[in-house]
C-alpha cells in the first residue's frame, strides 16, 4: 500500500512541480556546533532545493550512474571539509569526518533528501577563553548557511558572543572555559558525568526504575511466584516441607540475583538499541513467564533450576524496560547513565518487595499452612497471566490490570497481615510441619 | 416518629446522591472529555482503520513522523480525514477540537481551509487539500496514563501528550500558505497574530533595545524545525530582563497565540511556567523592520526560553515571503511531554 502511494507521489510530482511546496533555489547548509572541554563536533544537515539540486547531485555523483557510492560518498565529505576552515585562536584545526548519510538521489531531486554529514577536532583544555572561528563556503553561489551553537553541557564551558556576517558563512564563537588546569582528565570525567546526570536527571530516572516495579505488578508478580516454592523440597514429583533456613535464603537470593543478571543485560542491550524487541510479543512472554512459575509453584516442573528460569525470563522482562527507556529518547552516554539508575531503581524496588515476602515465607513455610499461601498465590498469579495472556493477545485493555493494581496498592497492608498469620500460625505448634526436617531429608535437589 | 425519620435520611441523601453526581458530571475534567472524544472517534472507525490509528506509546518513529511538508512527500502515519466516511471524519475533529482551545482549533481550521486555497490556485494539485490531514493514537487514550494525539499535514504538525490533567502540546509546527486569503468575501490570516504581535513589540523597543533584539544576520529557514528535537541552541538577541513590563506583557500575549492553542486547563499550566521565567527569555528578530499593512511580515524571529522555543520562518519558496510561513513551538525540556513521563 505505502510502496503504491510513493509510486503515486513521484508521477504526481512528475506530472506538476508545485512551485510552493518546498525549497527552490538554495542549498540550504545548516550546522549545528557542540563544544565540549578538549573537542569541538560540527553536524551539519546539506539541502539542495528543487532548482539546484541537478547542480549538486553532478559534483556528488561524478560518474553519472544515478546512485551514490562508497567512493562518492568519501570524496564528497572531503570536499566539504576542504571547503569549511575551522579555527581556534587563529590557527587552523584539523577537522576529522566522523560520519556522512546520503539520501537517494531521487529524494534529492525532489528537493526533500537531506545529506547528513558529522565532524570533530580538537579544542584546547586549558582555563582561557578561547575564539572559535567557522568559515563554510561550500557551493557559496547557491548557499543559505545557518549556523548555531549547544547551549554546552559542561557548566564550565561559557559562551560569552557570537558573531557572523550576514550570508553565515563566517560564524565566531568567543567562550570561556573556567578550571581546566587541575587534572584536565578528571575534570571532564566529573563534568560529563555530572552533565549526565543533570541532563538525564539521574533521580528521576532512579525514580523512574522504582516506579516501573511499583506499578509495573506483571514483572513483581513473576518474582514472587517463583519464591513461592523457595524454601521447599521436592520429593518425588510434588513440593514437600521445608528445606531449612540456610537454604531457603540462598534459594531466594539466587533467582533474585539470576533473574537481576537476565533483565540487566536486556535491558543494556536494548536501552542501547543493539537489541530491538516488538512491545507487543514481549508483554505476551512476560504473561507466560508468570503462568510458568505460577505452575511451578503448585507442582514442580523444573526443581534445581528455578535460578536458570529466573535469567532466562528475566531476559525478557528486560526488553520490556528497555522500551520504558527507549521512550525518553536518550543520547548513547546518557543512556548508559539512565541504565544504571533505572536499573537501581528496579533493584530497590525488588528488594524492597522481596524483603516484605521474606520473613512471612521462611516463618510460614515451617508450617502446613504454607501450602495453602503457596497455592492460593500461585492460582492468583496463574489466573492473573491467563488474563494478560488473553488481553495481551487479542490487544484488550483493562480489567487484569484494574484487579491486580487495586490489590499492588494495598501490598503494604498485605504484606503485614500476612506476616501476622504466619507468625499467628508459627505459635501453634500443632501446626507445625511434622516433615519439616530438611537436614535429614536425602532430597535437596536444589542445591546441587 | 421512626419511619418518619428513616425516610427523611433516605430522601436526603438520595437528593444528595443525585446532586453530586450531577456536580460530578458538570466537573468533569478536560483529559475525561479528550479520552471520551477519543473513545467515540476510535468506536466509529472499522477494525482495519482502528488499526492503523493505533500506534504502541513507545513507538518513537511514529511520535517523530510528522513534517512541514505536503503528506505526498512525507507520509504521516495514521489515516487522513479523505479515508473517512461524515461520522468519523466528524468525530475525528470533534476529538481534536476537545483536547484545543477554541481559539486553537480556529487556528487549525484556517490552516487547513489555506491548503484548499492553495489546491484551487495550483489547478487542483492532489498534494493540496484540506481532507489531507491524519490523526494517529499512541498508547490508550486515558485519563490516567500518558499517551499521545497527533493531528497533521501540511503546514501543521499537533503532537499533544495528555498524562493525567496535564497536557503538552510541544513540538508543535504551524504554517500558512497562502498567509492570506479570503473565503466568503471574509479576510483570513491563520498566523496574523503571529506577525502583528511580534511587529507590534519591535516597534514598542527603544533604540537600544532595538539594536540588541534585531541580528545583523539572515535566517533562510527553522533551525530546529522537523527532525530536530532534544537539541537546545544558545539563546539571542534582547533578553526580557532589559524590557519593560509593558513589553513583557506583549512577548507573554505572543507566546500565548502558540501555547493558547492547547486546551484552556493544560494552557494556563503551561503560561504560568513560561510566565515565571519570562525574565529569562530572549527575543530575536531578522529581516525586515515592516510590513504591509493587512499582511504578515516577511522577517524571522525566534523566542526563546528555558522552557520555550519559538521560530517564526517566514518562506521565500512561492515568491512572496510574506504569504507563506512556518512556525514552531517546542519545549527543549518537555518535547513529547517527556518530562511528566520522568516525574
Amino acid at each position: 500500500m505505502s510502496k503504491i502511494l510513493a509510486v503515486s507521489a513521484l508521477i504526481v510530482l512528475s506530472l506538476a512541480v508545485p512551485a510552493s511546496a518546498h525549497r527552490v533555489d538554495e542549498y540550504l547548509q545548516a550546522t549545528i556546533i557542540s563544544v565540549e572541554r578538549g573537542r569541538v563536533q560540527l553536524s551539519m544537515r546539506l539541502i539542495p532545493g528543487i532548482a539546484v539540486s541537478s547542480t549538486v547531485i553532478a559534483g556528488i555523483d561524478t560518474n553519472e550512474d544515478g546512485i551514490i557510492s562508497e567512493t562518492e560518498q568519501q570524496a564528497y565529505a572531503e570536499r566539504i571539509l576542504h571547503d569549511l576552515s575551522l579555527s581556534i585562536d587563529g590557527s587552523r584545526l584539523e577537522l576529522r569526518l566522523i560520519s556522512i548519510d546520503f539520501p537517494t538521489i531521487e529524494e534529492m531531486k525532489q528537493g526533500l533528501g537531506e545529506i547528513q554529514i558529522d565532524f570533530t577536532a580538537n579544542l584546547p583544555r586549558d582555563e582561557a577563553n578561547h575564539t572559535l572561528i567557522l568559515e563554510n563556503h561550500h557551493q557559496s553561489r547557491i548557499a543559505a548557511y545557518l549556523v548555531n551553537c549547544l547551549v554546552p553541557r559542561d557548566p564550565d564551558i561559557r559562551v560569552l558572543a557570537q558573531h557572523r556576517n550576514e550570508q553565515q558563512s563566517f560564524y565566531e564563537l568567543d567562550y570561556a572555559q573556567a578550571g581546566g588546569r587541575s587534572d584536565p582528565l578528571y575534570r571532564k570525567w566529573l563534568s560529563d558525568v555530572r552533565g549526565w546526570m543533570g541532563a538525564v536527571g539521574f533521580a528521576s530516572i532512579f525514580r523512574l526504575g522504582m516506579r516501573h516495579i511499583a506499578e509495573g505488578t506483571d514483572h513483581l508478580l513473576f518474582l514472587l511466584a517463583l519464591l513461592l516454592p523457595a524454601p521447599l523440597l521436592v520429593v518425588g514429583s510434588r513440593w514437600a516441607g521445608f528445606a531449612g533456613v540456610r537454604h531457603s535464603l540462598l534459594q531466594i537470593l539466587r533467582v533474585v540475583t539470576a533473574f537481576t543478571i537476565g533483565h540487566s543485560i536486556t535491558l543494556a542491550l536494548g536501552a542501547l538499541g543493539l537489541v530491538h524487541a516488538p512491545s507487543r510479543p514481549i508483554e505476551v512472554l512476560i504473561a507466560v513467564s508468570i503462568l510458568v512459575s505460577a505452575v511451578h509453584a503448585i507442582l514442580p516442573l523444573f526443581p534445581g533450576r528455578e535460578s536458570a528460569i529466573a535469567a532466562f525470563f528475566g531476559l525478557i522482562h528486560g526488553l520490556a524496560f528497555a522500551t520504558t527507556l527507549g521512550q525518553l529518547g536518550l543520547g548513547w552516554w546518557e543512556r548508559v547513565a539512565s541504565i544504571l539508575g533505572f536499573n537501581l531503581g528496579i533493584e530497590t524496588m525488588q528488594l524492597i518487595a522481596v524483603a516484605a515476602m521474606l520473613p512471612s515465607l521462611v516463618v510460614l513455610s515451617r508450617t502446613r499452612a504454607y501450602s495453602v499461601l503457596r497455592i492460593s498465590g500461585a492460582l492468583f498469579a496463574g489466573c492473573a497471566s491467563v488474563g494478560w495472556i488473553i488481553e495481551r493477545l487479542l490487544n484488550l485493555h483493562g480489567s487484569v490490570d484494574v484487579i491486580v493494581d487495586s490489590l499492588a496498592h494495598h501490598a503494604v497492608w498485605i504484606a503485614g497481615v500476612l506476616f501476622l498469620i504466619s507468625l499467628g500460625c508459627w505459635s501453634l505448634p500443632n501446626i507445625l510441619d511434622k516433615q519439616a526436617t530438611g537436614s535429614e531429608s536425602p532430597w535437596q535437589p536444589t542445591l546441587k | 416518629m421512626n419511619v418518619l425519620k428513616m425516610r427523611t435520611i433516605r430522601s436526603v441523601s438520595a437528593l444528595a446522591l443525585i446532586c453530586s453526581s450531577l456536580i460530578a458530571a458538570r466537573a468533569e475534567t478536560a483529559t475525561a472529555r479528550i479520552v471520551s472524544a477519543a473513545n467515540v472517534f476510535l468506536s466509529t472507525l472499522d477494525p482495519k482503520q482502528r488499526q492503523s490509528v493505533l500506534y504502541a506509546f513507545d513507538d518513537e518513529k511514529q511520535r517523530a513522523n510528522w513534517s512541514n511538508l505536503p503528506t505526498s512527500f512525507v507520509p504521516r502515519g495514521g489515516i487522513s480525514l479523505k479515508d473517512m466516511n461524515a461520522t468519523q471524519r466528524s468525530a475525528a475533529l470533534a476529538l481534536v477540537s476537545s483536547a484545543l482551545s477554541r481559539r486553537g482549533f480556529e487556528k487549525v481550521r484556517q490552516i487547513m481551509e489555506g491548503d484548499e486555497v492553495n489546491k484551487i490556485k495550483e489547478r487542483n494539485n492532489p498534494i493540496f487539500g484540506k481532507d489531507l490531514y491524519y490523526i494517529s493514537i499512541l498508547g490508550k487514550p486515558s485519563e490516567k496514563d500518558p499517551w499521545m494525539l497527533q493531528f497533521g499535514g501540511h503546514h501543521l504538525a499537533l503532537n499533544i501528550t495528555i498524562a493525567g490533567d496535564r497536557g503538552v502540546l510541544t513540538p508543535t509546527l504551524t504554517g500558512a500558505q497562502p498567509a492570506l486569503y479570503t473565503v466568503d468575501g471574509k479576510t483570513v490570516r491563520p498566523l496574523g497574530q503571529e506577525s502583528d504581535k511580534a511587529l507590534a513589540l519591535l516597534n514598542a523597543f527603544d533604540d537600544t533595545q532595538r539594536k540588541q533584539a534585531i541580528l545583523s544576520y539572515h535566517l533562510a529557514d527553522l533551525v530546529l524545525g522537523p527532525g530536530q528535537d532534544g537539541k537546545t541552541i544558545v539563546p539571542e538577541g534582547l533578553k526580557a530582563s532589559a524590557m519593560n513590563e509593558r513589553q513583557r506583557a506583549m512577548l507573554l500575549d505572543m507566546i500565548s497565540e502558540w501555547a493558547d492553542i492547547l486546551h484552556e486547563s493544560a494552557a494556563a499550566a503551561c503560561l504560568a511556567e513560561l510566565k515565571a521565567d519570562i525574565n529569562e527569555t530572549w527575543f530575536a528578530w531578522s529581516g525586515p523592520t515592516t510590513a504591509d499593512p493587512g499582511h504578515n511580515i516577511t522577517a524571522y524571529y525566534r523566542i526563546q526560553g528555558p522552557h520555550l522555543v519559538i521560530e517564526y520562518a517566514p518562506q521565500r519558496l512561492g515568491g512572496d515571503p510574506s504569504m507563506h510561513v512556518h512556525t514552531m513551538y517546542r519545549d527543549p525540556t518537555n518535547d513529547y511531554g517527556r518530562r511528566l513521563l520522568t516525574k
